[in-house]
Parts: structure tokens; C-alpha cells; sequence
């Protein structure tokens, strides 16, 4: 107990520096999408003020949500994670927090360029180049002692969680360095505008997925208090992933200018990986089977089975799309925003967030100061996430179906699918408010403001009244 | 024994990551690398006087490679595409004027030769408004063409596009607005898109 308190203490600073300014960025994140969603119902909006064009706002938007929030959320799980699992405490606490300030820098350029006009409209990669090698340094200087922790592990049974882990140090950087020196060298138009496609699936497939994964094989065993249902067939689906993510990203550009296998082993990766997915949920769900009642009361689990719910519909639409006989009506329409929405927000952030509501209680040595703000922050989460998916998926079938016709006019099809873009704009207006009660709550466990008593803070109980969400639960 | 697991571990990984990259990502983009124009064969007729596809008076200098910069800066690729698909992919073909000059037999989907100009291809991430691969025939004059800009309701009053009044000024003589170095930039960048151009007969039928 004393050890696993000393390596938790090691963590404090790194680790809740990089959730604060996560939580920062996404607050912002949330509110450059309320305003690009408003402007594209809207065009005629603000059109003096070059800053609130859609086509600088959004790109703003997803780099916020992407490099501020995302990255930076996962490099504080892992860093905390790794060090729990590998019962290593975390040194270099004064390298990873000046990484994380270069980081925070370099993702403030990031927004900023392309918000002001620097940027060159490709998704995620859109910054000027001399931006990502500042990204490139402070994510080595931040994350590379993960590795040396790893292979210092104080036990010889190597975890799934750290298996994931690993993956996701080093998949990231790969995928990082191979699309932003291959595109910036120019030298091959439409594979730059493929790998970029292939970057920001892999983005999804190998940062967000390998850190939810491994936050969710380790809080649901932990909170319900059991093994996981079955080792062997968690390491299959690790080494589906591996071997298949890689292989995604083309699919997006159905019919464009690229050899035609191209596209289609995307796809067929793509479909293959929901196998993988498929497993390691139904895997997680076992596990919890006759404990699901915990949810009701543990914001971590509750969070986290959501987020494993989205991964599933993630995977699954975006096998569907995979397919050339949907895929090439659903390609440029809606549809794409929502999933890669779904991505971010729907299984990563909340996966994310249950983890953040597990760990900053342990690093700061107090509790979360009310159960009725998670709960707020949840439900109205919840709420954006699924106007966000309804409105874009259902607009984006509609969009590609009337852009399927050939003999509807062109402009008609925008005036019947713009009315989809108002879910988008007040699913980003709910997602905004919730972040705006997490923010706060964050805030103050990070000025040592929390709740010093006895017992954990849960929804549907009073502080203090019970030891732990099973007790609460009935189940020991 | 624990070190064992580590490099198995990353070696596996190493492997993975690998696979994906040498035969989807370096030896496509090797090869397009090495994509030159292709001359036309002798015998084949060409208008214009061109001798090559793409034809070298596609590719940008001065003023519309600086409106290549203003459409990718104001994220135009964020709602415009500059892909037309197949017609076993979608119904662009079928748009009036997206394929390029349907009137005189010359309109086609793209090809990846068209972008060779380019550094990075703007295909585009949603279709939100037309696609402008051949917008530069469609549109033949400056003075439309700077219209679509800052008036785009004028030609549909339900258009979706956002009039872009930063990019115009006010006119020193008092009356309307004139456009900025960056609107004629853009202007000059619209009308050169072109991608209609007869194939050499050798690419007609493969890529």
C-alpha cells in the first residue's frame, strides 16, 4: 500500500499538468465546433471577419480537439498507467512537465496559424511544417520514459494494458514522422492527400483505441474486482490491431485517383480490425458479467463501458463504410465528420474520462468534490455524443443518398442536408456545457482543492457513505 | 527472460508497423514519385499545340500559385472536392460541367497525372459545394468568377457558401468594393482549373 501510494505521489505533477491543460483544450475544442457548426448553417454569419470562416474555424477546431485535448489526455493516462502497472515510480517529473509546456506551445501554433491563415487544408496535418518537429520533441521528451519503465517491469507476467501502452508510445510517432515527412516532401500530390487519410485513421486506430484499451483493461477487472474473462483471447485481438491498422486510411478516397486495390484493402482491414474490436469488447463485458449494477455508482466504470460501447459502433460503421457499395455514397458527406467525431469524442474522451475520474483522486490524495457534477457532466456528454452521431450519420446517409441521384440538382442536396448540421452545432453547445463542470471540478483537485474524507466519490450516494462503488453496489 | 519478452514484444510491433508501411505507403509513394508528363504519341491530334500531358501551361507560377496558398489557407478543400469519380463510384459525371467540356467529348474523370502540378493533391475532405476540378472552364470570366466570391447568393440566393469579404477592399473611388493582390490571386488560381485534358492515346485505357 505504502509502495503504491509513493509511485501514485510520483505522478502528481506530470500527469495532472498534461489532464488541466487537456481539459483546457477541450472546453476550447468544444467551442470552435459550436461556432464552425453555426457558421456552416448559417454562411452568411460574421462574413466581414476573416477569423470566422468554417474553413479556418474547423480546421482550428480539430486540431484543438486533437493535439490539445486528445494527445495530451492520453500522454497523462499513460504515463500514470504505465507506472502503476510496471510498479516503477515516475522520474524525470521535471523533463515531462517542460515537454508538456513545449507541447502546449506547439499545439497553441498549431490552432493559432491555421486559424490566422497559415494553414493548407489537410486535416490535422494543416499547420505550417515547421510546427510538427516541435510536436515530434516534446512528445519523445514526454513519453519515452514509458519504455525504460516497461522493460524495468517488476513482474514478469506482461499486462495487455502495457502491451497497448507500448504500442501506442511507439505507433504514434511512426505514423507522425512517416505522414508529415512524406507529404511535406511534395513529391507525390495524391499520396499526399492519401496519407493524410491514412494518418488520421491511423490516428484513431493507433493512439486513441490502444489507450482506451488499455485504460479499460485495467479499470474493469480492478473495479469489479476479477480477472479478465480470457488472456489469450485479449493478446489475438492486440495482434489483430497491430498487424491490420496499419493497412486502413485509403478507403476514404473510393473511385479517387489511386490504384483501385488500394482503397479496397483499406476496407477490407477496416472490416477485418471489427473483428478484433468485437472480441476485446465482448472480452470486457464478460468480465463485468453479474457486476454491471457498478456502474450506477462508479463515474470511472461507468464512463469507461460507455466509451467501450462507442468503440464497438465506431468499429462497426466504420466497417460498413469500408464497403465499396456504401462507402462510395458516404464518402465527402456528413457521415466521415461523425465517425471521426464518434472517434474522438464518443469512445476515446469518454474512456478518457473515466480514467481521469479513477486517477486524479490517487495522485492528488483526495476526492472528487461532488458526485452530481460527474453526474452532469456524464449524462450531458452522453447527450452531445449521440445528437453529434444521429444528426451526422443520418445526415450524411442523406446527403450521400441525394448525392447519389443523378438527376437531383446539386444545390438541393445542400439545402435538405444543412438542416443536420443545427444537431451538430447543439450537440457541441451539450458537449461544451458538460466540459465546462469537468473543467471545474478538474481545476480545483488541481489547486488541492478536493474533498479530504473517507471513502470515494459516487454518483447515487452520499459522500463518504460508502467504501467503494461494489460496496455500494451490494456485491461484497 | 524479461528482456526476452521486451524485444519480442517490439520486434513483433516493428513487423506490424512495418508490413503496412513498405507496400501501402513507400512503394506507392515511390512510385509516384517517378510519375513524369507523358508525351503525346506521334500521330495523335491535340488542340492547342500541347505535347505533353499534363500540358506544362497547367502548371502554376506567380499569382495563381499564390491563390493555390489563399484556397488551401481559408480551408476552401474543407466543402469543395477537386476529385470526379468513375461513374461506377458516383454520379459526377452526370454534374454539368464537372467532368469538364461534356460539349465538345473532352469530359473525364480525373486521373492521378492531373495533380502533378500540385504538391499535395486537394481532393477535399467533404462535398459540402461543387467539386471545382474543372471550375476553370465552367467559370470563364474574372469578373464572375471575383462575383462567386463575394456575392455567391447572387447566382443562388439558397447558396451555401460564405461571401468572402475580407478578401475585397473598398473602393478608393467611393463606390463598391475592389479586390485585394489575394482575391486576384485566388481568382487567377480558379480559373486555371482545368482537368479535361485529352490523354495520350498509351493512358486512355490503363492509368
Amino acid at each position: 500500500m505504502e509502495e503504491r501510494a509513493a509511485i501514485d505521489r510520483s505522478t502528481r505533477y506530470p500527469v495532472m499538468f498534461f489532464f488541466t491543460s487537456a481539459a483546457a483544450w477541450l472546453l476550447v475544442a468544444a467551442l470552435l465546433g459550436l461556432v464552425s457548426s453555426v457558421k456552416l448553417r448559417l454562411p452568411g454569419l460574421w462574413d466581414d471577419c476573416q477569423f470566422m470562416g468554417y474553413g479556418r474555424l474547423f480546421p482550428a477546431h480539430l486540431n484543438a480537439l486533437v493535439y490539445g485535448w486528445s494527445m495530451q489526455a492520453g500522454i497523462g493516462v499513460m504515463l500514470w498507467l504505465m507506472a502503476r502497472l510496471t510498479r516503477n515510480q515516475l522520474r524525470h517529473s521535471v523533463a515531462i512537465i517542460v515537454a508538456g509546456h513545449i507541447w502546449n506551445v506547439g499545439v497553441t501554433l498549431a490552432v493559432l496559424t491555421v486559424w490566422f491563415g497559415y494553414g493548407n487544408s489537410q486535416p490535422l496535418l494543416d499547420f505550417p511544417r515547421w510546427i510538427w518537429p516541435i510536436l515530434a520533441l516534446s512528445y519523445t521528451l514526454a513519453v519515452v520514459w514509458v519504455i525504460p519503465m516497461f522493460r524495468n517491469r517488476r513482474e514478469s507476467l506482461v499486462y495487455v494494458s502495457e502491451m497497448y501502452l507500448v504500442g501506442a508510445a511507439l505507433w504514434f510517432p511512426w505514423i507522425f514522422l512517416t505522414a508529415n515527412i512524406l507529404i511535406n516532401k511534395g513529391t507525390a500530390p495524391v499520396m499526399g492527400a492519401g496519407l493524410d487519410g491514412w494518418y488520421i485513421t491511423n490516428l484513431i486506430y493507433f493512439w486513441m483505441a490502444p489507450i482506451a484499451l488499455a485504460v479499460a483493461y485495467y479499470i474493469v477487472p480492478k473495479i469489479a474486482g476479477r480477472p479478465i474473462y480470457s488472456y489469450p483471447l485479449a493478446h489475438i485481438s492486440f495482434w489483430i490491431l497491430a498487424f491490420l491498422a496499419g493497412w486502413t486510411g485509403f478507403s476514404r478516397f473510393m473511385g479517387g485517383p489511386f490504384p483501385a486495390w488500394m482503397p479496397a484493402v483499406s476496407g477490407a482491414a477496416a472490416i477485418f480490425i471489427l473483428v478484433a474490436i468485437l472480441a476485446t469488447v465482448s472480452n470486457l463485458m464478460m468480465t463485468l458479467k453479474g457486476c454491471t449494477k457498478i456502474w450506477e455508482y462508479s463515474p470511472s466504470l461507468r464512463f469507461t463501458v460507455f466509451g467501450m460501447a462507442m468503440l464497438a459502433l465506431y468499429a462497426g460503421l466504420s466497417a460498413v463504410s469500408s464497403t465499396f457499395a456504401l462507402g462510395k455514397d458516404l464518402q465527402f458527406s456528413h457521415f466521415l465528420v461523425g465517425l471521426d467525431t464518434l472517434a474522438v469524442y464518443g469512445f476515446f474522451s469518454m474512456t478518457i474520462f473515466g480514467a481521469i475520474y479513477f486517477i486524479v483522486p490517487r495522485i492528488t490524495g483526495a476526492e472528487w468534490p461532488s458526485g452530481k457534477r460527474i453526474r452532469t457532466h456524464f449524462w450531458f456528454s452522453t447527450y452531445g455524443i449521440l445528437t453529434l452521431i444521429a444528426a451526422m450519420l443520418i445526415g450524411g446517409i442523406a446527403q450521400g443518398g441525394n448525392m447519389a441521384q443523378w438527376d437531383r440538382d446539386f444545390v438541393t442536396t445542400f439545402e435538405v442536408d444543412s438542416a443536420y448540421v443545427v444537431g451538430r452545432a447543439l450537440a457541441w453547445a451539450l458537449i461544451a456545457f458538460s466540459n465546462i463542470s469537468f473543467l471545474y471540478q478538474l481545476a480545483l483537485m488541481f489547486m488541492g482543492k478536493g474533498r479530504k474524507s473517507e471513502g470515494p466519490t459516487l454518483i447515487h450516494a452520499e459522500p463518504g457513505e460508502v467504501k467503494s462503488a461494489k460496496a455500494a453496489a451490494g456485491l461484497s | 527472460m524479461k528482456s526476452d519478452t521486451f524485444w519480442k514484444l517490439i520486434g513483433g510491433l516493428g513487423v506490424a508497423f512495418a508490413l503496412p508501411l513498405i507496400f501501402i505507403v513507400m512503394i506507392p509513394f515511390v512510385a509516384q514519385s517517378n510519375v513524369r508528363p507523358l508525351p503525346y504519341p506521334e500521330g495523335q491530334e491535340v488542340d492547342g499545340g500541347m505535347t505533353a500531358y499534363p500540358d506544362k501551361a497547367l502548371y502554376r507560377y506567380g499569382s495563381s500559385d499564390f491563390g493555390r496558398q489563399i484556397y488551401a489557407a481559408e480551408g476552401c478543400a474543407f466543402c469543395h472536392t477537386q476529385v470526379v469519380r468513375p461513374t461506377y463510384a458516383g454520379p459526377d459525371m452526370w454534374r454539368p460541367g464537372w467532368g469538364g467540356r461534356e460539349s465538345e467529348g473532352l469530359a473525364r474523370e480525373t486521373r492521378p497525372r492531373d495533380y502533378l502540378m500540385e504538391e499535395v493533391a486537394p481532393l477535399g475532405y467533404q462535398r459540402i459545394g461543387q467539386d471545382l476540378s474543372n471550375v476553370g472552364h465552367r467559370i470563364t470570366s474574372r469578373e464572375e468568377m471575383h462575383r462567386h466570391l463575394i456575392d455567391p447568393t447572387s447566382f443562388d440566393p439558397d447558396s451555401g457558401m460564405p461571401a468572402f469579404k475580407h478578401l475585397y477592399k473598398e473602393s478608393p473611388f467611393g463606390k463598391g468594393v475592389e479586390p485585394t493582390a489575394k482575391a486576384e490571386a485566388l481568382v487567377d488560381y480558379l480559373l486555371s482549373l482545368k482537368k479535361d485534358q485529352p490523354l495520350p492515346d498509351a493512358v486512355s485505357t490503363g492509368s
